[in-house]
Order: C-alpha cells, then structure tokens, then sequence
C-alpha cells in the first residue's frame, strides 16, 4: 500500500500543474467575480407602517442600513399580494401604536407577514429585534440622562432627549459590540447572502473537483502503461492498489482545498465563521465523495483520454445544479432545486454556506458530512463493481 | 512434483478460442518455450499463468497447487516481463526500478544492492537517472526486464522479449537469459522467433490457433520432419515456365518463392539434384546456387499447418 502512495505522489509530476491551474482558477476567480461588487440576490421586504411616529421612521432607516435585504414601503393590501405572488419575501408590519410601545420602553409590536423561507425569516426576525432592542436601549438611555440633567438645570425635555437618543444611536453605530457577542456579529452584518462568500466557497469547490477527478484518474493511465497489469500480477493485493491510490488523491484534494481555505482567508479576509472546524469536516468529506465520484467515473470510460473529455462536462454541470457556480439563492424551480440535492456540490457548499455565512455553529455540518459520506460510499461500491482487473 | 502444470487451459474471447485446452509442464531449472505466430494465444496463455486474466477452463498448478485457489505463493515468486513495455514513461529508470522493487517488498539498502546487480546484468547502469521516455526501443526492452528481476524470482516469464529492437541490444537480452538460467532461475519463454527459441530453449511447445501442436526437444520436434529436405535454390532469372518444369518433378511436395530463392521440400534426397538440373535445362534459366537447409523448427511448422511462422 505504501509503496502505491509513495508512486502516487512521484507521479504527481506529471499532474502537479492541474493542480496548481485549479487552485488559481478557483482564487483568480474569486478575485473577479467575487469582489466585483455585484451582489447578485437581495430577497425583497415590504414595509407596511402604520405608526405616525418618528420613532418607526428611525426603525425604517436603520432596517435599510442592512444589506441583506432590499426594502420597500407598501400598503397592507398590496403587500399581502405582493407576498402571495412570491415576488417579495416578506412583509413587515409596523403596529400603529410602535411610538407609544417605544415611549413606554415596552418590546414594540412588529409583525411578520408571511413564512416562505425559514432561513431569511430567522435573519430578518433577528435584524428587527435587534434594531427594536437598541432603539428601545436609546430611548431608555436618553430618558435616565435627561431625568438626571433636568436635576440641575432647565432644560428643553423634548429636545434632549432627541439629541440623546442621536448620540447614543451613534455610538452603537460606530461601536458594534463585535468581540461581546457573536449572535450581534450575525444580525449586524454577517447573517446574509455575502456574494464574496458563496464565490468563494463555490469556485474553491468546483475547481478542487478536478484536481481530485483526474488524480484518481491515473490509475487509467496505468492501464495504458500496461503497469496497471504489471502491479496486478505482484503480491500488492487489489485492496492496496486501490486503496493506496485513493488515499493519495484524497491527500492531495485535502491539501488543494486547505489551501483554498487558507487563500480564502488571508488574501480575500474571508470569514470562515465560527465553526472552522465544521467548515474542514464538510470539506473533508467532500473531498472523499469526489474522489470515490472520480473511482466510478474511471471506471465506466476506457482511457485516460476519454476521461479528460468527459471529466469537464459532468463537472461543470453538477457544478451548476449544485449552486458552486451561482447562488441556488436565486433559483426558484423545484425540479432545479431537487436534482440540486442529488449533487454532492450542493451539500457542501449550503453546509458550508451554513456555517460561514449565515451564522451556524458545527452542528450545521452534521446532516451535509453524512449525506457526502454516503454518497461517496455509494460512489465507491459502484465503481469498484464496474472496474476491470484485467 | 512438477514446478508448473498447466491443465486443460481455455480462454475463449466471444468466438476467439485464444487458448484452447492446452497441456503443458514446466520443469525446474529448465528454459521452456513458446513458440508460435502472431495471434497463437501465447500472451493469453501467459497471462493466465501470471494470475492476470482468469481461465474459462482448466488449472495451473504451480509447486502441485492450484493458482486458481491461491495465486499469494506464485505471485511472490514470479518475475514477468510482458510483451509490451510496463513503465511509467516519465519516471526515470531508477524510479521505476525502485518503484517495482517495493511492490515486492523490497526496501532500504537491500533494494539499493537489488537495483545496482539488476542494473549491471541488463546493461544499463550509466541511464538510470534519465526519464525512461527518453530511452530506445532497446534500452526500454532491457528495463522491463529489469523490473522483473529485482527480487530475483523463481519463475521468469518473458513474453516476446526481443520484439522491435536492433540486433546489438536482442543478443544482449539472449545472453542474459541464459545467464539468468545458468544461476538457476526456470524461464519460460515465448517468442514468434524460431532461431531465438531453438538457441535457448531445452523443451518447446509449438503454438497455434490456441492449441499446442507439437512439444519436445528441439531434436524431438525435427525427428518429426524427418527425411522431408528443404532445398533452396537461385536462378539468374525466374519465370513460370521454370517453376512449371519445377513442379513436374514427382516427388517435389512443395514450390514457394521466397525474396530471390526458389525453396522446395522433397522427401526423396538421392535424385533429386539430377532431376532438377535435366528440368532447369529445358529453360532458358541457369541455376547458380543449391543451398540445402539443415531442419529446423521453421520447417516444422511449415510441415504441421501448411503456413509460414512468420507472416
Ligand atoms: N482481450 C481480448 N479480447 C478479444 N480477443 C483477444 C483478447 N486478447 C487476445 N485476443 C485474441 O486472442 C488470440 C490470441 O492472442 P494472443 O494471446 O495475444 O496471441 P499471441 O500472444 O500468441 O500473439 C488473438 O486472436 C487475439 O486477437
Ligand atoms: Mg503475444
């Protein structure tokens, strides 16, 4: 067994330029299309207030600060249509007594229209009840001050208060509590779609498929050195040179995606999230579907050759379908959707996805590592049923 | 107990009988060969012997126990060296031989001691550190024979291994196997070439269309000839009407021209030499040489199938 990896890792020179292409492609790509700036996908909120008072109008105001969404005012009617068709995700609704509660230091009463996405919904129910809670904050500091002020001096009560309110508001703008509380970091600014992210995640994704393809491909090229044969004949058992092979492509593919990882972070300041280690178990297991994907498709085409002709084509659309190369944000079809879960890219990436861009802990890599593990065991039972040992 | 019996062996390829039910034994210490044309069924029958492709039929029994049932104890012992080239071109030859003696657990000093004698016996010692796709035919051959023999095997098993290289690097391959031979090592091998088989081998089996024909000795195998006499003949020119006043020759069994030499086969050698003259004189050729060929294994095969060994 030893032996095979030790050859495997020889042979790397005739392949080590795939690899470093794909890594390349994967960060080059990122750099373009990922810092362009153009965020492909911001689900719509409608707004419907019913509340006259200033205070709703500095909720509305702060609620457009954030970018995960794109915000527009509207009636309850329209929007209750609006919401139906899907053409906006939600609505919110601004009680009309939001002034009062907030006066009151009571939690206003904001409503959320309709259900259709629970992650979104949980994004935007953390941002409105952390805008509510700072307002309520503010309103609650400028209260004590003015109370305390007006213990020595005449003062415009109103006025103060406004100007109170403002500084304190400020204050948190300038001041987030980043290193207090993770949970702020995610509603603040790290809870949506971060299209830098998923380019990231999607690209590093895609591009390692190929190195790992093609690196458990050699053994076709073996067979067309006849040294496939030759190893066949020697006391290595089948075991070993098949396991032997896969471990130093799996070696290799985890390698290439650490260094995805570690590109990601130090040249674009990708954040990871807080689970890093979720983050290299997906990526782990991922790099085991594709090497057992890269088994089965050796084993169904003859050479090498007719590899690299069908490698580019079934990767690019499982790359598609799995969202490495768009957001599957933006898909609405259900059938895109479902065969989107028949690819391992998918998994990865959403679980991925899950813990560095929408706030999840470990636990959110749970459910993607067993499906990838699954699916490449499947991969691997197949494709060494169709092998030829001959 | 016989070192390697071969029993009943068939392999059929849809409705190619590659290898037909043959029979065969393997004598320790002995060079065996193989003989027989392109598409005999010789790499077929090899690589059932070298546990690569399993038989639809038969058995291999190697030291009385079936290869079939446990191939561990042949594979540790067997040296093969395949028809075609088995290296990895971009490898240098070093790393090729490295390579093939750790997937016989080869390892550390020893395998270095393995690679410098291996390298020396096939000549190539001053290459080793270059890419073997930069090699010739010949040094290729050489190395694939090298890699075959790092971890000195009991059985070597050479398929065709003269085939397309120049005559320097051929008698070099001979002479090793010979030498390999003299150490002790039981050799089999096959070849489409009658003088490479004659020259090294104890006992031959003749090969064709996935039978054996014939087995023996080489003098075994020409007593089966005997009394048929090859003539060779040069004309200054050759034309029909000669070769019609050829073949009116009674007991002449055969006529073939070959290149620039009338060659004929007769059972009779007393009159022959008179009659042929009386003939020739009848035409306007002149004969201007007689070449009387020894038998040999080339003439066997001709006898057994009708056919040339070499297409
Ligand atoms: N894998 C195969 N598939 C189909 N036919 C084969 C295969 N291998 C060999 N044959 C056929 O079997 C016959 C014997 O081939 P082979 O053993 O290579 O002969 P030799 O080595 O004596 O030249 C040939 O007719 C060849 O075409
Ligand atoms: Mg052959």
């Amino acid at each position: 067994m030893l032996s095979i990896i030790k050859l495997r890792f020889l042979r790397l020179r005739d392949e080590y330029l795939i690899i470093v292409i794909m890594t390349a492609m994967a960060l080059g790509l990122t750099a373009i299309f990922g810092t362009s700036g153009l965020s492909i996908y911001r689900p719509t909120v409608l707004i419907i207030n019913e509340d006259s008072s200033s205070y709703s109008e500095m909720f509305i105001e702060e609620m457009e600060r954030d970018s995960t969404f794109k915000f527009e005012m509207s009636g309850y009617d329209e929007a209750a249509e609006i919401v139906d068709e899907g053409k906006a995700l939600t609505a919110v609704l601004i009680d009309s007594d939001f002034g009062e509660s907030i006066d009151r230091g009571d939690t206003p009463n904001i409503g959320i229209l309709k259900v259709t996405d629970d992650r979104y919904i949980f994004t935007l129910e953390r941002l409105i009840s952390s805008i509510s809670n700072r307002m309520l904050t503010n309103v609650r500091i400028a209260e004590i001050t003015v109370g305390y002020l007006e213990n020595f001096t005449d003062i415009n009560r109103e006025k103060t208060l406004m100007s109170i309110y403002d500084i304190a508001e400020e204050s948190w703008r300038y001041r987030r509590p980043i290193t207090v509380n993770r949970e702020m970091i995610n509603v603040d600014g790290n809870g949506g779609y971060d299209h830098l992210k998923h380019t990231m995640v999607g690209f590093s994704i895609f591009f390692s498929t190929y190195t790992l393809v093609f690196s458990i491909g050699t053994i076709l090229s073996d067979r067309q050195y006849n040294t496939w044969q030759r190893i066949l004949i020697s006391p290595v058992s089948k075991a070993s040179l098949l396991g032997g092979s896969m471990i130093a492509s799996y070696i290799i593919g985890v390698f290439q995606v650490g260094i995805l990882i570690l590109g990601g972070r130090y040249l674009f300041n990708v954040d990871w999230g807080s689970s890093i280690l979720g983050v290299i178990l997906i990526a782990a297991a991922f790099v085991f579907t594709m090497t057992c994907f890269g088994l089965l498709l050796s084993s169904i085409v003859k050479t090498y050759s007719q590899l690299a002709t069908v490698t580019p084509i079934v990767l690019i659309s499982t790359a598609m379908l799995g969202g490495c190369l768009w957001p599957l944000e933006i898909i609405n079809s259900r059938v895109l959707l479902t065969l989107a879960n028949l690819t391992p890219h998918k998994w990865a990436v959403e679980g991925i996805k899950d813990i560095a861009m929408y706030g999840s802990g470990f636990e959110a890599a749970i459910t993607p590592t067993l499906v990838l593990a699954g699916m490449g065991i499947l991969f691997f039972g197949i494709g060494i049923k169709m092998l030829r040992f001959e | 107990m016989t070192f390697l019996k071969v029993r009943e062996l068939k392999k059929h390829f849809k409705d190619v009988k590659a290898v037909n039910e043959i029979n065969f034994e393997v004598k320790k210490g002995e060079i065996f060969g193989l003989l027989g044309p392109n598409g005999a069924g010789k790499s077929t029958t090899i690589s059932m012997i070298s546990t690569l492709v399993h038989p639809d039929g038969g058995d291999i029994f190697y030291k009385g126990e079936s290869i079939l049932k446990n191939p561990k104890p042949l594979q540790k012992k067997l040296g093969v060296v395949p028809q075609e080239i088995a290296l990895y071109p971009t490898l240098t030859g070093y790393e090729n031989l490295r390579f093939w003696g750790n997937v016989y657990g080869l390892n550390g000093s020893l395998l270095k001691q393995r690679i410098e004698e291996v390298s020396k016996i096939i000549g190539i010692k001053d290459r080793l550190k270059h890419q073997i796709e930069k090699y010739s035919g010949g040094m290729k051959r050489r190395l694939n024979i090298g890699a075959a023999l790092l971890h000195e095997p009991e059985l070597l098993i050479m398929d065709e291994p003269t085939v397309g290289i120049d005559p320097q690097s051929r008698n070099h391959i001979l002479d090793t196997v010979l030498e390999l031979n003299k150490k002790g090592m039981t050799i089999i091998y096959t070849s489409h070439y009658m003088e490479e088989v004659e020259y090294l081998c104890s006992r031959i089996s003749i090969m064709d269309q996935g039978q054996i024909i014939a087995s023996g000795s080489k003098g075994e195998l020409v007593e089966i000839i005997k009394g048929n006499k090859r003539i060779n003949l040069k004309f200054d020119n050759i034309s029909d009407t000669l070769l019609g006043k050829i073949k009116e020759i009674s007991y002449i069994n055969n006529v073939e021209i070959i290149s620039d030499e009338v060659a004929i086969t007769t059972n009779n050698g007393e009159a022959i030499f008179k009659d042929i003259i009386n003939k020739v004189s009848e035409t306007d050729s002149s004969i201007l040489s007689i070449d009387v060929k020894k038998p040999n294994l080339e003439e066997v095969f001709l006898h057994l199938t009708g056919k040339a060994l070499r297409d």
